[in-house]
């Protein structure tokens, strides 16, 4: 029974954090948050984190990376967090883990030494404008000839990518994609069949990346719009591994999350042990005080749950069908002799669908409290551009709702634990 | 990470859970079963279990072989825990001299303590109560009035306890007792073992909010305790008190998850059988009240790990008090909102008065009991302020 970091893994987290306070201070992220021009992808921290093998984490030994998991993984993803870090890190990495886990060998070979290397930008395109998590907020499809159409919004540092991961819908074989559409005004529903996954250059023609304007200065995000480009297959792709890449990305940005909660929590301790007034520090009232002891629980917990997940996911089997729900429906009221008499659950179980879906959910709750009360604990100065409060503040904002948001994690948590809604 | 077991620990676990299974008594684990019986008979069935429980190995099972203990380790302590809620073997009633006096005595006691303590305990031939809280002193521990005058070997002690759980089944209570007036505050504290079978000694029950009278208020008027009756030291109670507070800090949350899971479990099936299992808002509540039971779960296991690796979890143990009191009462204002319309209601589905398929009586009883957890044991409020000044390092709130 080991529930803990190793010495490796935290050797691991203090060698980030002390990297990126060296070379990457909330000064230099200032400066890509305010340069709304620019593609936020410092190319000499990029080079860092090359050289230090952030990139590799996860890239196998056998590809010339670390060939460690998502419980390494999120240590970096918390120290970038906690530095409220601009560039395709966390993209890169996903789109990496679409590649070894759902492709060909020889995708694998093309992409994964490269990637870990920092020779390769990628990053994945998983959904429409406005769309929801997974197959439905799709706005791909796809040929039976690989041929791609449609749009992905928010992708992040596209512009910047040599690689997308996009994730489109796959028509039945028999159907005629484009022609159906055609006959039913343009808009309506081909039948869809499945969904992959494909390797796409973004320079290609046939490809459009616009850059998207957007309040968290800390990453760029990007619409990318498809017009009969030739995708690559990845060969295993399908709804679960859909799922699969979701529940990662979900994992990473959940580790973001209670890293900057963390950092931001400390932050706000600091300043009202400080700040005097009525003659006393502000960190002395309870009103207050109280608060904050009640994020730093929550952290806690969020830190916990991210690390379970991690560890869920590393350790369980690429095969979870998609959109899992138990199989047995709610017996009748009537039939429920013993309505109160339910089989206990193990201490030591780990159900990673369900895991992932903790992990996001807290995390993101937490990290937008911890943010507000950043704000408000710092009263006046905290409401100015001038202070950092703002880039924690609207980070935590936007990775809340990326790979699911709270309500769509408390929906899949109700499917596994209350049972299906019809 | 790891989250497997040693074989031995899981070579326990088996063992224990088999003795469960053959020597539980299948009535016992009927949901409500414990509802129906009166508070004296529901204790003597739960102190002759404990005692057979200990006799067949599986009472102490962190406690050292010399002290009549297991001598295993946190971790099958921990699943023991776990094992037993699984079970559903009745909760101890001995659980404020097992959590608390017992490793106390094993720091401190002397040598006469530990062979006449320990032993008894684990076999509840001597029940204990816990004598700290007084109508004048709760959250202000240090405030304690009950005192104790020297005469000759002996204290006579005067004044009264109150919210003393379990004072009516007790044999003995270990009591925060001032036995040097003229010294400030902190100083002039004893921790006595007081007889509760001794003259002087007066035991009124407290009716609770529940319905049940599980505390009471002990009063006390010139009652002889040997000065030997002393633990940690005369004048050194302060210290001794809070050693023996620290002892809940070790204690993981593992059996306590076990049941708060069963009673979210338990509350899921009350959803469904009502039809309020498809009501949107219903669903949400009870989606967040399982993330935080099961952050407690992950929580518990955090808290081995340290544990195992002989940490200190020192202040950062009122993390785990907020986290498992407000996780399981939360997870009852929930049950308020599955029950909807029908929350006064003990049968909601009977169909003339009492009979029906969904007996509410235990999970409504635990319902009231939820609104004890965020008091006793250091208040939410007190725990928050540990958390903000120890944990946090936020500047003393008593400053002026
Ligand atoms: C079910 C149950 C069983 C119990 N069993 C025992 C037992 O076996 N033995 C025993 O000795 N005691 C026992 N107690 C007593 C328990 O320890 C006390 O109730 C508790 O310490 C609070 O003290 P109090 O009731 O005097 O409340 P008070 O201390 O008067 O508190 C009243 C309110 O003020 C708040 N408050 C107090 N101080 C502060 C502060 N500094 N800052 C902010 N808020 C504050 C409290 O949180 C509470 O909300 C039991 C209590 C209950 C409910």
């Amino acid at each position: 029974m080991f529930f803990a970091l190793t010495d490796e893994q935290r050797a691991l987290a203090e060698t980030v954090r002390d990297v990126l306070a060296d070379r990457f201070d909330l000064t230099a992220v200032r400066a890509v948050f305010e340069d709304t021009g620019g593609d936020g992808h410092p190319r000499e921290l990029w080079r860092t984190i090359g050289d230090q093998g952030w990139l590799s984490v996860c890239v196998p030994v056998d590809q010339g990376g670390l060939g460690l998991g998502l419980v390494d993984a999120q240590v970096i993803a918390r120290a970038f967090g906690a530095g409220v870090l601009p560039g395709p890190w966390a993209s890169t990495v996903l789109a990496g883990e679409a590649v070894r886990r759902f492709g060909s060998s020889a995708q694998a070979t093309a992409v994964l030494g490269p990637l870990g290397g920092g020779e390769l930008v990628a990053t994945v395109a998983l959904r429409g404008p406005g769309g929801g998590l997974g197959r439905p907020g799709i706005a791909v499809r796809a040929t039976s000839d690989g041929r791609l159409y449609g749009m992905a919004s928010g992708v992040e540092y596209a512009a910047v990518a040599d690689l997308l991961v996009v994730a489109a819908l796959e028509a039945a074989p028999e159907t005629a994609p484009g022609a159906d559409a055609d006959a039913t005004g343009g808009t309506a529903v081909v039948p869809v069949d499945g969904v992959g996954l494909y390797l796409v250059d973004p320079c290609a023609v046939g490809v459009r990346v616009a850059p998207q304007s957007g309040f968290d200065g800390t990453t760029r995000l990007a619409a990318v719009t498809l017009e009969g480009v030739l995708g690559r297959r990845l060969p295993g792709s399908d709804d679960a591994a859909l799922a699969d890449l979701l529940r990662r990305g979900a994992v990473l940005a959940a580790a973001d999350l209670v890293g900057l909660a963390r950092e931001a929590l400390r932050r706000t301790v600091a300043y009202d042990s400080a700040r005097v007034q009525f003659g006393r520090p502000v960190g002395s009232f309870q009103a207050l005080a109280h608060h904050l002891a009640d994020l730093h629980v929550a952290v806690t917990m969020a830190e916990h749950a991210v690390l379970f997940a991690a560890h869920a996911v590393d350790s369980t089997p690429a095969d979870i069908p998609a959109n899992v729900t138990p199989a047995d429906t709610p017996a009748d009221a009537t039939e429920l002799a013993d309505p109160v008499d339910v089989e206990p659950v193990d201490v030591d179980r780990v159900d990673a669908v369900l895991a992932v879906a903790i992990a996001k959910s807290k995390a993101s709750d937490t990290a937008r409290d911890v943010t507000a009360a950043m704000i408000q604990y710092h009263g006046g100065i905290g409401y100015t551009w001038e202070h950092d409060t703002h880039f924690f503040y609207k980070r935590a904002k936007r990775l809340a709702a990326a790979y699911g948001d709270s309500g769509d994690h408390l929906a899949e948590i109700a499917r596994t634990a209350v049972g299906p809604m019809s | 990470m790891d989250l497997t077991y040693p074989p031995e620990v899981a070579d326990f676990r088996r063992e224990l859970r088999a003795w469960l299974a053959a020597e539980l008594p299948a009535a016992w684990a009927a949901p409500g079963f414990w509802t129906t019986l009166g508070e004296d008979e529901s204790f003597d069935l739960r102190r002759g279990w404990e005692r057979r429980k200990a006799l067949a190995g599986f009472g102490g099972i962190d406690w050292p072989t010399e002290y009549g203990g297991r001598g295993g380790s946190p971790t099958m302590a921990a699943l023991a825990d776990a094992e037993l809620a699984r079970a559903r073997a009745p909760r101890s009633v001995n659980p404020l001299g097992l959590t608390f006096l017992a490793p106390t005595v094993m720091a401190v006691g002397t040598p006469e303590q530990k062979t006449g303590i320990l032993a008894p305990m684990l076999r509840n031939d001597v029940i204990w109560c816990q004598g700290f809280s007084e109508p004048e002193s709760g959250s202000d521990l240090g405030s304690v009035r009950t005192r104790g005058e020297r005469d000759g070997d002996d204290f006579l002690v005067h004044g009264q306890k109150v919210w003393t759980t379990s004072a009516r089944h007790a044999d003995r209570m270990f009591a925060l007792v001032r036995t040097d007036p003229a010294a400030s505050r902190h100083r002039g504290l004893s921790l006595l073992l007081i007889d509760l079978r001794s003259p002087g000694v007066e035991v009124r029950p407290i009716r609770q909010l529940s319905g049940i009278s599980e505390f009471g208020e002990v009063f006390f008027t010139d009652v002889r305790v040997p000065a030997a009756d002393c633990v940690g030291g005369l004048g050194n109670g302060w210290a001794t008190a809070m050693l023996l507070l620290s002892f809940e800090r070790g204690a993981s949350a593992m059996g306590q998850y076990t049941d708060f899971r069963r009673a979210y479990d338990q509350i899921v099936e009350v959803a469904r059988a009502l039809g309020r299992d498809r009501d949107p808002s219903v669903r949400q509540s009870l989606a967040r009240r399982l993330v935080e039971l099961e952050c407690l779960r992950y929580h518990a296991l955090h808290v081995l790990t340290e544990v195992e690796r002989g940490r200190d979890l020192g202040f950062a143990s009122s993390v785990t008090k907020l986290q498992w009191s407000q996780a399981y009462q939360g997870l009852f204002d929930t049950f308020d909102e599955v029950l909807g319309a029908d929350v006064g209601l003990d049968h909601p589905l009977g169909e003339f008065g009492e009979s029906g398929g969904l007996d509410l009586t235990a999970l409504r009883r635990e319902s009231f009991w939820t609104r004890s957890v965020t008091i006793w044991g250091g208040s939410s409020q007190i725990q928050r302020s540990i958390v903000a000044e120890r944990v946090l390092g936020l500047p003393n709130s008593r400053l002026a």
